[in-house]
């Protein structure tokens, strides 16, 4: 029957549709990045937050189902207000989001996702030895060759932030990447980050 | 041709493939409306099952800023020709990407509306939120045309309707044209049967009963009014034989009556005037003067009687006598009966106009005997013409019977007693006017009838009459067994 026919075409019109999303996700190229007229680090600090939206922590990482997810910022502060007034009230799940700011490498505790500014570049050859064994997402916006063991890096080109993202890092740490995330960033081998 | 006047056949076949017709376009109708509905829905819940797997797909592109992403993601919505417009907003509610690049004005939204898909006008359109983890990071819009997709389903039915309607036609003709059958050819049969019948005037037909149905009952029923209509026709035969014979024979007592009463009186009339003309011619002593006039009358009136007699005598014999049927040539009759009467007319001033005649079948005495008496009456009534004008001729027109006629120009006659005319002494003159028994026209009709034709004239007073007799062109003998035998 006729209806039957265009049901089977639309249907089909999906799927390969289906089948060209799915390839994107595997084979992603980097896809630039955007800043708005909105301030690098507004922008820097909103992508903090849905960071905890795209990946998946252990259950250990939290003491208790309502405990928060820390979101924590080493060294100087560029965010500022920022970063406070993004996840003011916000929840992933059951949990509610909180800002935590250390000025030392020593100071990290329950942890989820760590900001290593530009400023702060000088903890970074510590970092991998302090956050060892415990899941926490490093994501850093310094200079490259300054930088291991960072799982996500911003990178900043043709005034656009571009994502960089070091999976074996993320799996030492236990951390589970949705393939989304993966669709418009970069993915380099460990060390190379 | 009116449904009225088709035949039964094709009527029936009619009925049976409007039914099938008008029934499958019920069954269409219904089913089209089914499917239309059930259509929109499948679109419907198409368009949005699409429109979560592009939302899922857009969640990072939306929270990551990137336009470019999220551009790729929509441009993938080409493999779906029928949607002409796709975009994302982001959490702001403001336009992010759109799909295709390029769209006129007002297409798109400038601003999410509420959340779900609608039907418009040839569109099927709506925004469906853009969730990561339970929060919404924007929305997307996706509009499809459903115009075309409508067009090319609503011809597909088109066609297979028009597909299943020939089938169903094909299959409904062929099962009507043997199962109309069942009810026309009992019908037919019967009609067949009673054309036969009303064209052959054959009774003893019947039809065949085909079953136990109506068109049984109508066969029975058919058959008892034809054997009605054969016991009537039986009886009503019988009857017709059986009074034509008591006619006959009261006719035969009758004539037999006349024939001798004339005879018998010939004889004491004989004497009346022997005795009588014996007494005139005696001396004077016997008769005065006045009683030999007074006898004068008495034997002048028994001659009288006496060919009144004689004329009766042969108009009975003219209704007795055998006929001698054989080829007669008018012509000649014609000319014969006026050679008779020679006598009467060679002081007379007569126009003869003879027209043509054709050849008859018929005995030449009789109409011989037709041709004098027409002829003489003719002359008789013409007496006070100078010149007279006497016409005999043959009327055309008739297919099946030869129509001869006498014209005069002579007294002629009322119509309204022309009933009278050819009856025996029935006179329209006085005597002392034109002498005659009234005796001459019935004899004509006789002659004629046993001939088995017609008799009539026409005629105005003063200007003249004309007679007509008729014979049958295909002469078919009468019920004459009664006159053609002699008495016993």
């Amino acid at each position: 029957m006729a209806i039957l026919a265009t049901r089977l075409r639309f249907l089909d019109g999906g799927r390969t549709w289906l089948a060209v999303i799915l390839a994107w996700g595997v084979f992603a190229p980097v896809a630039p990045a955007q800043t708005a007229a909105t301030g690098e680090y507004e922008l820097k600090a909103v992508f903090l937050f849905n960071f905890a939206r795209f990946v998946e922590w252990p259950a250990a990482a939290f003491p208790g189902p309502e405990a928060p997810l820390v979101i924590g910022v080493l060294g100087d502060d560029p965010f500022g207000p920022l970063l406070d007034e993004i996840v003011r009230g916000e929840k992933i799940g059951s949990h509610p989001l909180l800002v935590r700011r250390y000025r030392r490498i020593e100071e990290i505790g329950d942890c989820h996702i760590l900001f290593i500014g530009a400023a702060a570049a000088g903890w970074l050859g510590r970092l991998p030895e302090s956050t060892a064994g415990r899941s926490i997402l490093t994501v850093s916006d310094a200079d490259s060759r300054a930088v291991r063991g960072v799982m996500i890096r911003f990178l900043t080109a043709k005034n656009k932030i571009k994502l960089r993202i070091n999976l074996e890092a993320a799996k030492a740490a236990s951390l589970t990447f949705s393939s989304k995330l993966l669709r418009p960033a970069e993915i380099v081998p460990d060390g190379e980050s | 041709m009116p449904l009225r006047n088709t035949p039964i056949q094709r009527k029936l076949m009619l009925i049976i493939l409007a039914t099938s017709v008008v029934v499958m376009l019920l069954m269409r109708g219904a089913f089209f409306t089914y499917e239309y509905f059930t259509f929109r829905q499948a679109t419907l819940r198409q368009l949005s099952t699409l429109g979560e797997i592009i939302a899922a797909n857009s969640t990072a592109a939306l929270a990551f800023a990137n336009q470019d992403d999220a551009k790729e993601i929509l441009s993938a919505l080409k493999a779906e020709r029928h949607i002409v417009a796709a975009a994302l907003y982001d959490r702001k509610g403001g336009l992010f990407a759109q799909y295709p690049d390029r769209l006129a004005s007002g297409t798109i939204p400038a601003v999410p509306g509420a959340e779900g898909y609608r039907f418009s006008n040839a569109s099927l359109a709506g925004f469906q939120p853009v969730v990561q983890k339970g929060s919404q990071l924007g929305t997307l819009y996706l509009r499809l045309e459903t115009g075309i997709i409508m067009r090319e389903w609503i011809w597909g039915s088109v066609q297979i309707a028009l597909a299943v309607m020939a089938v169903i036609l094909c299959v409904a003709y062929l099962l009507s044209r043997s199962l109309q059958k069942q009810i026309s050819a009992p019908i037919l049969r019967l009609a067949e049967t009673a054309r036969a019948i009303s064209e052959r005037h054959d009774y003893s037909v019947r039809a065949v009963r085909p079953g136990d149905d109506e068109l049984g009952r109508l066969t029975d029923a058919f058959n008892q009014m034809l054997g009605e209509i054969q016991t009537l026709n039986q009886e009503l035969e019988q009857r017709v034989v059986e009074r034509t014979a008591q006619l006959a024979a009261a006719n035969k007592e009758l004539e037999a009556f006349s024939y001798s009463v004339s005879h018998d009186l010939r004889a004491p009339l004989r004497h009346i005037d022997g005795f009588a003309g014996l007494l005139v011619k005696s001396d004077g002593a016997v008769v005065s003067e006045r009683g030999r006039g007074f006898l004068t009358h008495i034997a002048d009136s028994a001659k009288q009687m006496g060919v009144l007699i004689d004329d009766l005598l042969a108009f009975s014999k003219m209704g007795r006598s055998e006929m001698k049927i054989g080829p007669v040539d008018l012509h000649q009759l014609v000319a014969e009966a006026i050679q008779s009467m020679q006598m009467e007319t060679q002081q007379r001033a007569i126009q003869w106009r003879t027209g043509d005649l054709p050849p008859v079948q018929g005995d030449r005495a009789m109409l011989r005997q037709v041709f004098v008496n027409l002829i003489a009456n003719a002359v008789k009534y013409t007496r006070p013409r100078d010149p007279a004008v006497i016409e005999i001729g043959c009327q055309n027109g008739s297919t099946d019977e030869v129509a001869v006629f006498v014209r005069d120009n002579g007294v002629g006659f009322d119509m309204n007693y022309a009933g009278n005319l050819f009856g025996v002494f029935q006179r329209l003159h006085r005597a002392e006017e034109f002498e005659g028994t009234g005796i001459g026209l019935a004899n004509v009709r006789r002659i004629v009838s046993r001939h088995g034709g017609r008799t009539w004239a026409e005629s105005q007073p003063g200007a003249g009459a004309t007679f007509y007799f008729s014979l049958p062109k295909s002469r078919k003998p009468k019920h004459e067994n009664a006159q053609t035998h002699p008495l016993g």
